[in-house]
């Protein structure tokens, strides 16, 4: 049904009058039967984004592309603008990862799934609503009929990524692509927007293209996966062959990377000495112009030296409130919070927003110990060198600007940041869920060694339950503000 | 592309902005003639070698009375925005920061503050104060205030939940070290931007109370006034409105033409 | 419709803040009205003669518990200068101020609505930087000399209407319009060049937002996008900006009324303060102030009907 020859996309470089461009696709091929799931695995830039939109005719306007992309025999690169709209919506489709943003936010759901139905075909009024309620029926959405009527903002992530799929299978197309439709959403949602995925291609004989970054997700979901790194195919294969029997390196780096979901085992801590003592906590938040309400109800728990606590439970449960508590920045509170260490510190899960854009990384590593007063001045840039080398940075990084630092770079400033007053007790909020899978891998591994060597304690907070498995003694749960401790 | 064409709108702003300030710097020391020497043979002279941009009605060098108004633009607009934004940065730094009651309040009379068009408060000011150059600096000054401490407060608002901030403080920073150490920097930006604006404020609007009579008053000479006295003499002497009028423009626009560079550098 | 209530509550507080400001602004002026306009050499008996006629004899908040609720009877005081009511000498310059900010306000529309889009569409083409340039330009001349100019060249040079020569609406209704137009349009065009600039920048943000993209990828042709989704998103910040201007143009008429001799509240305002004629300041203060203030809130309810997010926020 689809071919794809020789495809290659590339973007003119950001210099003025420069004639260089940046490659990124360098030429694929590859083919997809008539209701077949492919998945194209690949970091982000591999090119695996940038591939899906040229079949989707949706590059942006300043990439160039060549190559043929045949669907049923026809050329899709070939054809007018003209042309290429009369396939799209109605023969590919296609859903994005950012189910917030990719609605029309003041235009009524109903109306934006019937808008695909007014394009492509002349059904009437009372047709179109019929058809668009069964495709929101389709999608697992109960009340169609009030959900036309609501907005994209009275939604919640998941339902929108349902409406999302709604309107990209209204017209039942032979291909929908779907972009890492999963990567922004809960772990418990990801499976049920799988489940209604694999449901369609089955019932609708759609044939789903599926683009993500996580291995792990499509293994079980789809019939073929074509791994792509710095854009070009390097491996492709049933699940079964990759996962069994990967032949590329990089492929096996990916691999390797999966956490494993080690057993745990419960430590007995001979000498238990605690850092954190948390005893019959509550926490209260008042949102802008809003009642205060309690989101923590009694916890109670004690962090020991050289222990990693994991801490898990839905987005909006209250785990940064928790965290917040702990630290002091929310002191909203009821109950004791008792440390026995100096300094708790938090390595944030936005590398972006953490460290301060103006400041070079030198100053910022060097600002807690000034605003402590400890060291002299020489000292004190030794003790940031030393740090940063110690955490896996070239001392020149002290010199530069958090811009000019990659996601996984920053993190590595962000645990230096976190080690400089020499706490023993860290919070880490999500530290590796908005990095690559093969950085994840590093950080974890640094935050592992850096335990050891420091002697610290973390309270680690994840959605991902196999990183939770990988890193922690133990787990907390919170569910609905109430904390339970699983064994 | 569109990074290039900002930068130059950047540096065409620049450039006509220090011409304006060169030629007004050098008028503090020299101008051609002395600005209100009158001379009756020398009435409505047409530009020329002359006459730069000719004389009016009573035979003064325009020119010449171009480089004071301009002084007493340069003047008025510069301690009006200075007064304006440091005394809005303070008020909208704390009140960003901390919220409460105190920002509530503040954010109310600002509020019914911007009902008022600055143009009419300064009128109030001036009917009050009696008019004259330092008295227009403190009224607009004054005025220009709210407009600055609002930019800045929403600034610090948007700050304030970044992971740096509260990385600082648990780090042990202090709360003006953190104002004014981390988060100041970051706004520097919009600031700069209110800044370029608030200065095309405050020329838009010493032009337009002097051009009301309302404003400087003589003997110091104001590009507005110039133009109001002009506006009889529009068809026999086009050149007397013409002048003080085109200089306005090319300040206004060299501000607005940074500001737009500078905008798109940060986006 | 709670939040309209509050919207209506602040509404209220605002124009009490108003009229107390505007109020107690003149109170606190050294030296006594009597004398500044009844002059230093007035005898005690003139002076108590005129703070009577004044009210000026009595305490300050009965004062202006009294100014308020004249004021919102329409009475608005009686001038110092001309000794007769405020109400008189507003009545007939208050609707030519009026027309003038409407006439100036509906150009502002007319002219940035269609030339952002246009500029927005075409903001890569040669022809739509130039544009663009030309719109900087227009944006950076103050209204009062654009009035000079619109003077001298449609004025003098191709004589399309005499200055100066201002027709009353009560000669002539069209002749009236007819002369509003060169003020209104030097009103209009450089804060039109400011909301096309903002209504141009808006949509070429707003291109690059995800929903766009989607509606590329069901088929929309590019107008469709540009009309039905990219447009009511974009005019959001736009309302915004709309409702901000009414001050722009109702002090831009003050200083526009001026220079085309037009008898309006402008005028006025500029020759009481002369005078000194304090009420009728006042009453000019309360009156553009109110305006711009329920202006903004009608304004703010547009802005509940276009965006559905605010709407229930």
């Amino acid at each position: 049904m689809l071919e794809v020859r020789d495809l290659k996309v590339a973007f003119p470089k950001e210099e003025p009058g420069s004639k260089l461009v940046d490659w990124a696709v360098k030429g694929i091929s590859f083919s997809m039967g008539r209701g077949e799931i492919l998945a194209i695995i690949g970091e982000s830039g591999s090119g695996k984004s940038m591939t899906a939109l040229s079949i989707a005719g949706l590059l942006p306007p300043d990439a160039v592309s060549s190559g043929e992309i045949l669907f049923n025999k026809k050329d899709l690169m070939a054809l007018s603008k003209e042309g290429r709209r009369m396939v799209q919506g109605k023969d590919i489709s296609m859903i994005f990862q950012e189910p917030m943003t990719s609605l029309n936010p003041v235009m009524k759901i109903g109306k934006q799934i019937e808008e695909v139905l007014v394009l492509h075909t002349g059904l009437s009024k009372a047709e179109r609503k019929e058809r668009v309620c069964k495709a929101l029926l389709d999608a697992g959405l109960a009340d169609p009929e009030r959900l036309c009527q609501s907005y994209p903002h009275q939604l919640s992530g998941g339902m929108r990524q349902r409406v999302m799929i709604a309107m990209a299978s209204v017209l039942k197309p032979q291909l929908m692509i779907a972009d890492e439709p999963t990567t922004a959403l809960d772990k418990r949602i990801q499976g049920q927007i799988l489940r209604l995925l694999k449901q369609i291609n089955t019932e609708k004989k759609m044939g789903i293209l599926f683009i993500s970054h996580n291995l792990e997700v499509v293994k079980d979901f789809c019939d073929r996966i074509l791994v792509m790194y710095q854009g070009e195919i390097v491996e492709s294969g049933t699940p079964e062959e990759i996962f069994q029997n990967p032949k590329e390196e990089y492929t096996k780096k990916l691999l390797a990377s999966i956490p494993k979901g080690k057993q745990i085992v419960k430590k007995e801590i001979l000498e238990k000495k605690p850092v954190l003592e948390v005893r019959n906590l509550n926490v209260y938040y008042t949102e802008k112009r809003k009642q205060k309400r309690q989101v923590i109800f009694n916890a109670n728990f004690t962090i020991y030296e050289k222990e990693i606590v994991g801490l898990v439970g839905d987005s909006g449960g209250g785990k940064s409130s928790l965290s917040k508590a702990i630290l002091g920045i929310n002191k909203d509170i009821k109950g004791e919070i008792c440390h026995f260490t100096e300094y708790p510190q938090m390595v944030f899960q936005d590398p972006y927003g953490s460290l301060n854009p103006v400041k070079r990384i030198g100053w910022i590593l060097e600002e807690p110990l000034r605003i402590q007063g400890r060291l002299k001045k020489a000292e004190r840039k030794e003790k940031v060198l030393h740090l940063l080398e110690r955490v896996g940075l070239d001392r020149a990084y002290a010199g530069r600007r958090p811009g000019e630092l990659s996601g996984g770079q920053r993190q590595r400033v962000c645990i230096a940041l976190a080690l400089i007053l020499e706490s023993r007790f860290i919070i880490a909020d999500e530290p590796v869920s908005a990095l690559d899978v093969t950085i994840q891998a590093q950080i974890l591994e640094l935050l592992k060694e850096l335990k050891e060597e420091y002697k610290l304690s973390y309270l680690f907070i994840s959605h991902d339950m196999a990183v939770i498995n990988e890193m922690c003694d133990r787990i907390l749960r919170l569910e609905d503000g109430k904390l339970y401790e699983e064994i | 592309m569109g990074k290039y064409k900002k930068h130059t709108a950047f540096i065409i702003g620049l450039a006509i902005s220090l011409v304006l300030l060169g030629v007004m710097l050098i008028g503090i020391f020299y101008t051609p003639y002395e600005p209100n020497k009158m001379n009756g043979s020398e009435k409505f002279m047409a530009p020329g070698i002359r006459h730069f941009m000719g004389t009016d009605n009573f035979g003064r060098d325009i020119f010449s009375r171009v480089l004071e108004g301009l002084k007493t633009t340069f003047l008025v607009a510069v301690s009006v925005t200075v007064i304006g934004s440091f005394f809005g940065m303070l008020l909208g730094a704390i009140t960003g920061y901390f919220g409460g009651l105190l920002d509530e309040v503040l954010m109310r009379v600002n509020d019914a503050l911007a009902a008022f068009p600055s143009i009419l408060l300064a009128l109030v000011f001036i009917s009050i104060l009696e008019s004259g150059t330092y008295n227009i600096i403190l009224a607009l000054g004054i005025i220009f205030i709210p407009s600055f401490a609002r930019i800045v407060r929403g600034e610090f608002i948007g700050q304030k939940e970044l992971d740096y901030v509260k990385s600082a403080r648990l780090m042990g920073a202090s709360h003006f070290r953190i104002m004014f150490v981390h988060i100041l920097p970051n706004i520097l930006p919009a600031l700069c931007s209110a800044i370029t604006v608030g200065f095309n404020n405050a020329v838009l609007a010493e032009a337009g109370m002097s051009y009301l009579g309302i404003g400087v008053q003589p003997p110091d000479a104001s590009l507005g006034r110039m133009l109001s006295e002009a506006q009889g003499y529009l068809f026999s002497a086009p050149w007397y409105a013409l002048c003080p009028g085109v200089i306005i423009i090319l300040l206004i626009l060299g501000f607005s033409l940074i500001n737009e560079g500078m905008g798109e550098q940060h986006a | 419709m709670k939040q309209i209530g509050k919207k209506t509550g602040t509404l209220i507080i605002t124009l009490l803040f108003i009229s107390f400001a505007s109020f107690f602004a003149f109170q606190v002026i050294p030296g006594d009205p009597a004398l500044s306009v009844l002059g230093m050499d007035a005898t005690e008996q003139q002076v108590a003669v005129f703070r009577k006629e004044m009210g000026l004899d009595k305490p300050l908040l009965v004062r202006y518990g009294n100014w308020v609720w004249n004021f919102a009877q329409g009475d608005f005081g009686r001038s110092y200068h001309y000794r007769t009511p405020v109400s008189g000498l507003l009545g007939d310059k208050l609707p030519v101020t009026l027309t003038l900010t409407l006439i100036s306000f509906s150009f502002v529309l007319l002219i940035s609505i269609p030339f952002g889009i246009l500029m927005a569409k075409f903001a890569e083409s040669r022809l739509g930087k130039a544009a663009n340039v030309v719109n900087q330009v227009l944006m950076s001349v103050p209204s009062f000399f654009l009035g000079v100019l619109l003077v001298l060249v449609f004025g003098l040079l191709l004589k399309w209407f005499t200055p100066g020569k201002y027709i009353s609406y009560t000669e002539s209704i069209t002749g009236f319009l007819l002369y509003l137009i060169a003020p209104a349009a030097a009103i209009a065009i450089p804060k039109s060049a400011m909301v096309i600039k903002f209504l141009r920048s808006s949509v070429l943000e707003q291109r690059k937002h995800n929903y766009v993209r989607t509606a590329y990828s069901k088929g929309s042709p590019e107008n469709r996008v540009l009309f039905i989704h990219i447009l009511k998103n974009a005019s959001i910040p736009v309302i915004t900006i709309l409702g901000m201007m009414i001050a722009d143009i109702m002090a831009g008429s003050i200083v526009v009324e001026q220079v085309f001799n037009i008898p309006g509240v402008g005028r006025l305002l500029v020759s009481s303060i002369g005078y000194r004629d304090y009420p009728v300041v006042q009453a000019i203060i309360v009156y553009i102030a109110s305006t711009v203030v329920i202006v903004n809130f009608i304004v703010d309810m547009v802005y509940r009907l276009v965006d559905p997010r605010i709407r229930e926020a």
